[in-house]
């Protein structure tokens, strides 16, 4: 029964004129595509077919400009330029070009250089088939003391950036930064050192029903910039990794727990469900799943619960990919070029029921939010991708029936003289801005 | 997809003034939305929480941006500048269109602002300290008539004095709303297909601005975290900020 007061009679003449002036309008029109691996505060997640993937691509010495650039490849079947690459920027300069993110409304990419430390800000809405460049912030070692920004995650008018390294050691100790959705640096948050935290970062993740930040733990620019063959020799360097993660009060950005978390625990992944407590990381170097969950008395405790192939192999797991329920989990790992699945329906037993190799070197895995279309790209980093023949550079797009990976086109990334392909975010057509302007920020149109 | 031919809106309970008001809560206000004949319901509440928000002014808010100026109109016709509505008070403001039918988009902010605006009132340190706002990002459509009928008893009691006054704006064209757009970072999109368009149909990223009594952007919410006690919270650590006993 209602209660009738002024109130509330006020609200029902908004939602009644919301109707009244809508009579042809239902509702805001969704975006129609996305990976399960964006921020929870993005807008209208993709959830349809995607039109692109552009791929965050490190530039390789004597292919095409060698230069890091942002790769528009046409995804859509439905397009007479499916499978093809159909744009790209380069920016002129090679920095170890590593990951994107967008901010929340889907307007901007925002792509890091891992040695430059630079980070550029593409517009992909004015038209999402040709980013542009429009801003690079150039001086972050200098505002920030602070190097290598590696995860862009989206947050309500601004986007947190994750750093892996320091401007005045190179090692691991770092921290996050925060920056308007134009690019001004806002402030700096370090990294907890001591009381069992390392200092070290590597990638964000936030439930916001939970107030909940949690962060990884990678290497600092010394041991990421060093070649691999040279890396695992040298005991004192293999010292120098991440073993933990961090729970962060979101509101106050105050740690509230360190776990201990062997191995370099690296992306996390948050349950999509709404209501779920959880996440899960894999560790690169001791090839386990973490889960990371509430107990019955609501305190977060992390817990190793799977392992992936042998381990003593080092089969170097590198990106995971959750389905949007929750129910599974795509693994690539780096060294044996296996893409494999987990059965996550008991998030504390994770069951690997698929595996097939998709490369001779497979990194990063991004899946449609239906769980039908599976992205494979190559590379790690410059300095510890394979040489030789064994240096495949693609991206790889999959149809995944539950049962079977069946390749659908790839793009090999030094035939088309592009480099080496890295990070992968969703594009899509859907929506443009209602007031256009020729710079790609919304202006005055009459 | 057809066009909407009726709501109605139901409530299981009473929105009451609620000092007891917690992130968790979920206060259901439904509406029911008939598409075609077919009935399809739409929840438009409070954003559920599963934790408790930190206690006020236990934490920094950040400066994160200056508030943009420009030229406003409000529901009565009046024309003025933007800052007249941004300073001197702890301001929430809301940017929003009045055909937004989306239940996590202007029905979740007004509902949520609702909420706040009733628990603000009933601390006494907050006054005549603190003010709300909703700014119509679509002034093809939203006159200070259309802002008027949608504000309703909140758009007159903004005159009173007496409450936490609420005040509905728009703008006099697209040309004086784009910067001030631009200024807040708001998006505003639309169905990149002509067949896909209908009139009005924008679509925008949920966006409520917490500022301070100087202009400057505090917090940002979006749908994901407009939690009725935080925003509350983060408003009475501006208060405590300013040197105002909230007791």
């Amino acid at each position: 029964m209602l209660k009738s007061t002024m109130r509330d009679r006020a609200l029902r003449g908004a939602l009644a004129a919301a109707l009244l002036a809508t009579i042809a309008v239902f509702g805001a029109p969704q975006a129609s595509a996305d990976e399960t691996c964006n921020s929870p505060f993005m807008s209208n997640l993709i959830k349809g077919q995607e039109d692109y993937v552009y791929v965050w691509t490190l530039g390789a010495q004597g292919v095409g400009d060698g230069s890091d650039k942002l790769v528009t490849i046409d995804v859509n079947p439905g397009s007479a330029r499916y499978g093809k690459v159909i744009h790209s920027v380069s920016v002129l300069r090679r920095g170890e070009a590593h990951h994107m993110g967008f901010t929340e409304d889907r307007r901007f990419l925002w792509a890091g250089g891992l040695d430059d430390s630079r980070i550029y800000i593409f517009d992909v809405y004015s038209n999402p088939a040709r980013p542009r460049l429009v801003r690079t912030l150039e001086d972050l070692p200098e505002t920030t003391g602070l190097v290598g920004p590696h995860t862009f995650y989206a947050m309500p008018g601004r986007m947190l950036v994750q750093f892996l390294s320091n401007s005045n050691d190179h090692g691991g100790v770092t921290g996050m930064a925060v920056f308007t959705n134009k690019g001004d640096l806002i402030r700096t948050y370090p990294m907890p050192a001591g009381d069992g935290g390392d200092g070290y970062g590597y990638d964000i993740g936030i439930n916001p029903q939970k107030n909940a930040l949690l962060t990884s733990s990678f290497a600092g620019w010394n041991n990421y910039m060093m070649d691999l063959g040279k890396l695992v020799q040298d005991a004192e360097a293999m010292k120098r990794f991440g073993n933990t993660m961090v729970l962060w009060d979101l509101k106050s950005m105050q740690p509230q727990k360190i776990f201990s978390v062997p191995g370099s625990p690296l992306e996390i992944r948050w349950s999509l469900n709404e209501g779920d407590n959880w996440a899960v990381v894999a560790t690169a170097l001791t090839s386990k799943i973490w889960l990371i969950k509430q107990d019955a008395a609501g305190e977060w405790q992390a817990k190793d619960v799977a392992t992936i192939g042998d381990p003593s192999q080092i089969p170097l797991p590198v990106d995971i990919s959750i389905a949007a329920n929750g129910k599974g989990l795509w693994v690539n790992t780096f060294m044996d070029g296996k893409t494999r699945y987990f059965d996550l329906s008991d998030p504390g037993k994770p069951q690997q029921t698929y595996e097939k190799v998709t490369g001779k070197q497979v990194n990063m895995v991004s899946q449609s939010w239906d769980g039908t279309r599976v992205y494979i790209t190559s590379s790690l980093l410059a300095n510890w991708d394979k040489k030789g023949e064994n240096d495949e550079q693609f991206l790889r797009a999959f149809n995944w029936d539950g049962k079977e990976l069946t390749l659908a086109f790839e793009v090999d990334f030094y035939k088309e003289r592009l480099g080496r392909a890295h990070h992968m975010k969703f594009g899509t057509n859907a929506i443009k801005a209602a007031y256009e302007g020729a710079d790609g920020v919304v202006a005055a149109q009459e | 997809m057809k066009a909407p031919t009726a709501w109605s809106l139901l409530r299981s309970e009473p929105v009451s003034a609620s000092s007891e008001m917690k992130a968790g809560c979920l206060l259901a206000l439904v509406g029911l939305l008939i598409v075609g004949g077919e009935a399809a319901a739409h929840e438009v509440a409070a954003v559920k929480a599963d934790f408790k928000a930190p206690a006020p002014g236990t934490y920094r808010l950040e400066r994160i941006m200056a508030s943009p100026d420009g030229r406003v109109v409000d529901s009565d016709r009046k024309r003025g500048q933007l800052s007249a509505y941004t300073r001197d008070k702890v301001t929430l403001l809301s940017l929003m269109y009045t055909a937004c039918s989306d239940e996590k988009g202007c029905p979740l902010a007004f509902y949520t602002l609702d909420m706040i605006k009733r628990e603000l009132e009933a601390s006494p340190g907050a006054r005549g300290r603190v003010r709300l706002v909703s700014l119509s990002f679509d002034p093809e459509h939203d006159t200070p008539d259309v802002m008027r009928a949608y504000g309703g008893g909140h758009a007159k009691s903004a005159k009173d004095g007496r409450t936490v006054p609420w005040h509905f704006l728009t703008t006099a064209s697209k040309n004086d709303v784009a910067p001030l757009l631009d200024g807040f970072g708001q998006d505003v999109s639309r169905p990149s297909r002509e067949e896909d368009r209908r009139p009005g149909d924008l679509s925008h990223v949920l966006k409520v601005f917490l500022i301070d009594r100087s202009g400057w952007v505090r917090e940002v919410y979006s749908a994901s975290y407009l939690v009725p006690q935080v925003v509350v919270n983060d408003v009475k650590t501006l208060l405590i900020e300013d040197g105002v006993a909230l007791n």
